[in-house]
């Protein structure tokens, strides 16, 4: 198949495919369990087959023409792939584990489509080279987020739910508002007519804001906590895989690879997140739910690839993907162990767990394989990104910023531990249920191990990266190494 | 008058005329000849709308006028969908009269249509006086006492509209000697002084705009949506007060452009009240408890964009709006057909006393959905691009702050639609849905081709555009 088609499959099988969701339902339930796996291994598939051929110099552009330039315009590149293949890997992993959590619930069908939706929009969002396709495919996201928050249906879900569309819609529209402003100031927004071009600060702002929204960095942050009322599944999915991700993503895209900023911006961005991530690690120590826990630490490690792409040199830069690569299959295990944990102990609190290492040693494990990644200790694959970011940063950031984050990565390993002693060593305080489905230990098991795997063979990820900078990167100052 | 058209008017007229007689013993005969003949016309406007060679050459081939077509096929649409929902929804121990009822719709279908095809102040001012008087009584269908009280309070409060527009008329008799738009148009191309003229349509345009409901004129629509007989409200919101009220605004503000800086401050003020009404829906929309009063102040918020647009007056401007009139009467016709179903399903439209539809009545809910989002403007359904239009048009006509304002209150639109679908489709359910069954399959045939035809609007933008620019813009505007 040639590059194009391909292209085009991976955001048009999960986006039409998940629409056939309720149709494989009338089938059966396993008929419609597996055709969600199927789409999310084929749009996995057809992310990563992409990653060789733009290792090796290649690029794919597939364009409808719209009027008044809202063309609509798939373009895969280095950076837009590498995206597409984390988010489709980490969507696929956690489709196969829902196929066991999630089965004795209601609403699974509007679940799968909703995940696959959510999945096709991500892809979407990621291969638009068009600034209006990428605020429609973000639209698409908060849809998609917003039904899957509220998967219970209390009031008290809803309202979360609610919340959750709210605060991200309303980012949105600030971002379309700096979107027009880029549209009337250059004439178009195609984002491969806008390479190298600078940007008003207005305009940047304001995408910004819609930037900080998505990804729940502050002041923007609480939605992200509130949302853990959804089920595991879906936390991890949010988390790990798209929603906080689109965020980051549209950074590195539209202010590291299209726009050039100023320099004050991205002083202003580096201290917006040095702050978000020591205030959240801070709300991390406090928690006693174990998802808000986990939550705020995504939160906070936000923080830290906003930091690096910001930093405005190489090293930050490729720390920060790397970060994000990281980041999502780490953080992604750990909250598919909570949902392990939560689903056989019945409680999210704590305080009220403890010991489960002797009944759940697998997940033990696993989780702590996750949180030693996030924390960054060696030879994890956290290490080198948290490494690199920090080495960008100093070069660039002004010292409060680097003693902000230093801060910020001693409290990490700070709430982790407590995390780790609190619910798997101590002493036993109730009878402790057994370990997870086989399956869903499978799936805990293995993002853990692609962690530790990341760490040993992390030069592959880093020359891919590394070509990415240097091929993408716009107004970085330095060269790597 | 465009003759070419005159059959949409006359053939709708002579089954209204028609059915008293045929179906005098036998009443269920009206409904289904209201609905071939509405069927029939909305396939024959389709098929010159839709036609591969107008598609082909982009629609710069179409014969007709294209505003009065599209306006047409919307008109059919709605009215079919409603006269379809309405002959499963009128049961057998109903007090509405099938006889006088189908035959109302369809005369003021007629009226629609000319008010849509007229060429003139005068022959447009007595078609909308027809809808009126036809909506009156439509209102009042089920004899109900809150139907007696909405129609009552239409008939007054637009009353003094059809005053200022019969002044208006008459002043432009006066100044002008003509009612024509096109002699308007010439004479105002002239260079003449044209003090009087504007201000005999600033008049006018008054009238119209108390008969859209715009703040702070809009007293009487959620009342008159709320009391009206449900199907007819659907009917009321979809279609009849679009027509016989922003239809004109619009129209009046594609002669007002050619004024230029004449009539500057007419559109200013229409701006204010657009943006106004944007506002004051929307915030008021937030605090409802009734479902009907919810889509009353929504429609009021969603008119607002239209008029805002209207104001604004430039070409791309004029578009959104046609546009925005257009997706209008689709979401909204859904809902309150949806609103139609939940009343007689779960007997209720008090939001507080629903709740967890999406159980009993998942078609009815998932549809409300797709129709709240569209208004809302989430993309890619069709609303979204309608507002992207003319808050793109706005800006670059200088309106920036009311463009951002606008775009901002999208945010507000999609508050009070959470608020609903909290209360009302999600949530827990109570006790009034617990009971409530899905109405039948017939009745959610229209709401889920609209549905469809929304997510058709949204995706097929492109061609919609193409048919905006070179059926509309390219005769009608410029």
């Amino acid at each position: 198949m040639d590059l194009v088609t391909i292209l085009k499959a991976a955001v048009a099988v999960p986006v039409i495919g998940s629409l056939l969701v309720p149709l494989a339902a009338k089938i059966s339930v396993k008929a419609r369990n597996a055709y969600a796996v199927a789409l999310g291994l084929a749009t996995f598939a057809a992310a990563a087959s992409l990653l060789p051929h733009m290792m090796a110099g290649a690029t794919a552009t597939y364009s409808l023409s719209f009027p008044l330039g809202f063309d609509f315009v798939l373009s895969a590149d280095l950076l837009s792939v590498f995206m597409a293949a984390i988010s489709s890997f980490v969507s696929a992993v956690i489709l196969i584990y829902s196929v066991d959590y999630i089965s004795h619930y209601d609403n699974q069908t509007e679940y799968y489509t909703m995940v696959v939706l959510f999945l096709g929009s991500m892809m979407g969002l990621v291969f638009s080279a068009n600034l209006l396709w990428m605020y429609v495919f973000w639209e698409l996201t908060g849809f998609a987020s917003w039904r899957l928050v509220g998967f219970f249906r209390s009031d008290r879900d809803v309202a979360k739910a609610n919340k959750t569309i709210l605060v991200t819609v309303f980012g949105a529209l600030c971002m379309l508002v700096g979107i027009l402003m880029v549209y009337f100031d250059k004439g178009t927004m195609d984002l491969r007519l806008l390479r190298g071009e600078p940007i008003a600060m207005g305009a940047a702002v304001l995408i910004l804001a819609g930037i900080l929204a998505k990804s729940a960095t502050l002041p923007f942050s609480t939605w992200l906590p509130d949302a853990g009322v959804a089920p595991s599944t879906v936390t991890s999915l949010l988390h790990a895989a798209v929603l906080v991700k689109i965020g980051v993503y549209a950074y590195a895209r539209l202010f590291g690879a299209t726009f050039l900023v100023d320099p004050a911006f991205s002083q202003g961005v580096m201290l917006i997140a040095g702050l978000s991530a020591l205030v959240s690690a801070g709300a991390a120590l406090v928690e006693k739910d174990i998802k808000r826990i986990i939550a705020y630490s995504t939160v906070s490690q936000l923080g830290f690839i906003f930091l690096g792409l910001a930093s405005g040199n190489k090293a930050g830069f490729t720390g920060a993907l790397l970060y994000i690569l990281m980041h999502s299959v780490a953080k992604g295990g750990l909250f598919l162990c909570a949902g392990i944990v939560e689903q056989n102990t019945h409680t999210k609190d704590i305080t009220r767990m403890g010991g489960l290492i002797r009944t759940m040693p697998l997940t033990a494990v696993a989780f702590a394989l996750c949180s030693l990644s996030v924390m960054g200790i060696p030879p994890f694959g956290g290490f080198f990104s948290k490494f690199l970011v920090f080495k960008g940063a100093a070069q660039n950031g002004g010292l409060l910023v680097i003693l902000m984050f230093l801060a910020g990565a001693v409290m990490t390993l700070l709430y982790l531990i407590r995390l780790f002693y609190l619910v798997f060593l101590g002493e036993d305080k109730e009878t402790n249920p057994a370990e997870g489905s086989s399956v869903m230990v499978a799936s805990v098991l293995a993002l853990a191990l692609i962690g530790l795997a990341l760490g040993a063979f992390i030069y592959y990820p880093s020359v891919y990266i590394d070509t990415l900078t240097t091929q993408l990167g716009i107004g970085l100052t330095d060269t790597l190494q | 008058m465009t003759t070419g058209l005159l059959a949409y008017l006359l053939i709708p007229l002579f089954t209204a005329v028609l059915i008293p007689f045929a179906a005098r013993t036998r009443h269920r005969l009206a409904g289904v000849l209201a609905n071939v003949t509405l069927l029939a016309g909305l396939i024959n406007v389709s098929l010159t709308l839709f036609n591969p060679a107008n598609l082909a050459s982009a629609f710069s081939g179409l014969a007709e006028n294209g505003f009065a077509l599209l306006m047409i096929f919307v008109i059919y649409l709605v009215a079919l969908c409603v006269t379809f929902f309405s002959s499963y929804f009128i049961g057998n121990d109903s007090t509405v009269n099938r006889v006088p009822y189908y035959s109302l719709i369809l005369t003021s279908v007629s009226a629609m249509c000319g008010i849509v095809t007229t060429g003139d102040f005068f022959t447009l001012y007595i078609f909308v006086e027809v809808l009126a008087v036809t909506s009156f009584a439509l209102i009042t269908s089920d004899d109900g006492a809150k139907g007696l009280e909405g129609a009552i309070k239409y008939f007054l409060l637009t009353f003094p509209a059809s005053l200022f527009i019969i002044f208006g008329i008459a002043f432009l008799m006066l100044t002008a000697g003509t009612f024509s738009f096109e002699s308007l148009k010439v004479i105002i191309a002239s260079g003449l002084p044209v003090g009087g003229v504007v201000f005999a349509v600033s008049l006018i345009l008054l009238g119209f705009l108390i008969k859209s409901g715009v703040v702070p004129f809009h007293t009487w629509t959620p009342d008159a949506y709320e009391g009206a007989y449900a199907p007819v409200s659907a009917y009321l919101a979809g279609i009849v007060t679009k027509v016989s009220g922003v239809y004109a605004v619009i129209r009046i503000s594609m002669i007002l452009r050619l004024f230029e800086i004449k009539a500057y401050h007419t559109a200013e003020v229409l701006m204010f009240l657009g943006m106004l009404s944007i506002v004051v829906g929307a915030l008021a929309a937030l605090r409802q408890n009734e479902f009907k009063r919810m889509l009353a102040f929504s429609s009021i918020s969603q008119v607002g964009y239209i008029i805002l647009a209207a104001g604004m007056g430039t070409p791309l401007a004029l578009l959104g709006a046609v546009f925005h009139l257009v997706n209008h009467a689709t979401f909204k016709t859904v809902l309150f057909l949806n609103s139609a179903s939940l009343e007689k399903s779960a007997g209720t439209s008090d939001m507080n006393k629903l709740g967890g539809m999406e159980h009993s009545m998942p078609w009815t809910s998932w549809t409300s959905i797709v129709a709240l989002l569209s208004t809302a403007g989430v993309p890619p359904l069709s609303g979204f691009w309608s507002k992207l239009i003319i808050i793109i048009a706005l800006w670059d006509g200088g309106a920036k702050i009311y463009a951002v304002t606008a775009l901002l209150f999208s945010v507000v639109t999609l508050a009070y639609f959470m608020v609903m679908q909290r209360k009302v489709f999600f949530g827990k359910p109570t006790e009034a849905s617990r009971n409530a069954r899905e109405v039948r399959p017939a009745m959610l045939v229209p709401v889920v081709g609209m549905c469809l035809l929304i997510a058709a609007l949204g995706a097929f933008f492109p061609y919609i555009y193409a048919y905006l620019v070179e059926a509309i813009a390219a005769r009608t505007i410029l």
